[in-house]
């Protein structure tokens, strides 16, 4: 290797290290802060949520939805719409959850029955203790 | 791959010509010295605190119930934002140094002399720039030195019969100091000076490679002894290409900025932060001592001394009137300090007062 070669590999190399020791600190100071995966269970009285009513509830930082169905009983659904992210409502006379933005539907189990959404909504685990609704 | 590129852009904007004029064929006088470094180094000082800035004001709430948290949260929990932060804090604080050292060795070199007034007059004006920038940035951290530093400042213009009391209240937008003030003072820091300070950047730029580059009075030198009654740009065909060998020298400086900056981040974090400057503002209680930044400590100081308000401060716009305009004032044509006695005696007099002043402010 000729003497001129080598320096300017090293010249690279030293430069290269210069512009990782900016670029690192550059990185991690914008990226965003990172969200406390927060899985505490969420707890309310069933008494709040009566036969054929919903209860909106933010759960994880996720708006989400408890629904008391007339047929069906308790389900909890994140109101995320899969297709691109708007938050869909709960619209009792129909029993539908409809979102505002691109017109999916879904029904109260979350299935699509209409409209662009790729996938049913999530759903958020539920358990009912005695009088007690448990989240997650 | 890179030739490609460069072909590319050579049909385009004609890149060869651009360097060969500019950089390669440039050439500056051989007997050019270190200080004349000076002013790329405080450019890219000034690169750094504009770099440095925009990352802070990611995370910066310009309002006075969150100013002061948001720092905190910059300085504590946001990664590496203590080290921005105090890119910009110590960053303004030896970029104004050498802004100074700039001044004090072009006003030593007579390099202001006829035709380059107006290269002084930009450079004062930028002067003046960026102590506002210093100024204004000073209120955003809504600490108690910045709250009651500001009231001091901002109280200034009332020793103005008639106008004073308005153009206080025009600057703090009130009585007082309050979330007004704030808005102002940001908006001033991050969207009014900028562009007037790249302006005077571009004048001062241009009228340097217009008129060519002045040469050190110490030996020769032939062009300021014949009356200039018309535009001659100066040039050196047996001086050195600026690139790369002047443009080395100037890199050298930066990197050695550079690496005081850091070895004042990593050594003295705490060298312009007191105890005041870390408790957030109360607008109903005074601390102590309450001073400002260094740089501003010897004009502080005068203004203590002299008994009135008004004569204070009319001396010191009058200092300033005299500063901006000294080329037109110093009809000599010797452009060696050492063959100047008298100007070198009233020089040593005023660095010296300077220095005591400074001293004597902080005590």
């Amino acid at each position: 290797m000729k003497r001129r070669n080598f320096f300017k590999l090293l010249l690279a190399f030293l430069g290269s290290i210069s512009f990782a020791s900016f670029a690192y600190p550059l990185i991690r100071f914008l990226a965003p802060p990172g969200l406390e995966a927060k899985t505490k269970k969420l707890s309310l009285s069933k008494g709040e949520i009566p036969v054929g009513s919903a209860k909106n509830i933010v759960f994880n930082n996720t708006p989400a939805i408890i629904i008391n169905r007339t047929d069906k009983g308790l389900v909890a659904l994140s109101k995320i719409c899969t297709h691109l992210g708007c938050i869909v409502e709960y619209n009792r006379d129909k029993n539908r959850l409809l979102c505002p933005c691109h017109a999916g539907v879904y029904d109260l189990e979350g299935n699509v029955l209409s409209g662009p959404p790729p996938r049913p909504l999530q759903k958020l685990p539920l358990k009912v203790e005695g009088e007690t609704i448990v989240i997650g | 791959m890179f030739n490609k590129i460069k072909k590319w852009l050579e049909v385009r904007i004609g890149l060869d010509d651009l360097t060969r004029t500019q950089l390669t064929e440039y050439r500056v006088p051989k007997n050019v010295n270190i200080f004349a470094t000076l002013g790329f180094v405080a450019l890219a000082g000034y690169a750094l605190e504009v770099i440095s800035g925009i990352f802070l004001l990611i995370y910066y709430t310009p309002h006075p119930d969150h100013a002061f948290r948001s720092v905190q949260d910059i300085m504590t929990r946001v990664p590496y934002g203590w080290l921005f932060r105090q890119m910009h804090v110590m960053g303004s604080n030896i970029l104004i140094a050498v802004v100074m050292l700039h001044m004090v060795t072009v006003f030593l070199m007579g390099n202001y002399k006829r035709p380059r007034e107006l290269t002084w007059v930009g450079g004062g004006l930028m002067l003046l720039v960026t102590l506002t920038f210093g100024l204004s940035g000073y209120l955003l951290p809504w600490t108690q030195l910045s709250y009651w530093a500001t009231t001091v400042v901002t109280s200034m213009p009332t020793a103005f019969p008639y106008v004073g009391d308005f153009i206080a209240r025009l600057l703090r937008g009130g009585d007082y100091i309050s979330g007004i003030t704030l808005g102002r003072f940001f908006a001033l820091h991050i969207a009014i000076l900028p562009p007037v300070f790249l302006s005077l950047i571009a004048l001062h730029l241009f009228l340097i490679r217009r008129i060519g580059i002045s040469a050190t009075p110490f030996g020769t030198s032939d062009e300021e002894k014949r009356p200039l009654t018309e535009y001659k740009k100066k040039t050196y065909p047996d001086g050195s290409p600026y690139y790369p060998y002047f443009f080395r020298k100037q890199l050298l400086m930066v990197m050695i900025y550079v690496a005081v900056m850091f070895f004042l981040i990593t050594f003295m974090p705490a060298m312009f932060s007191p105890d005041e400057a870390n408790t957030p503002a109360n607008p109903l209680k005074t601390p102590f001592h309450i001073r400002p930044e260094w740089y501003f400590l010897a004009p502080y100081q005068m203004l203590k001394l002299i008994p009135n308000k008004f004569l204070g401060i009319s001396i010191q716009i009058i200092l300033v009137g005299i500063f901006l305009l000294w080329p037109f004032l110093d009809s000599q044509k010797e452009k060696n300090v050492f063959k100047r006695p008298v100007l070198r005696g009233v020089f040593t007099f005023l660095l010296a007062l300077w220095v005591v002043l400074m001293f004597w402010g902080k005590y």
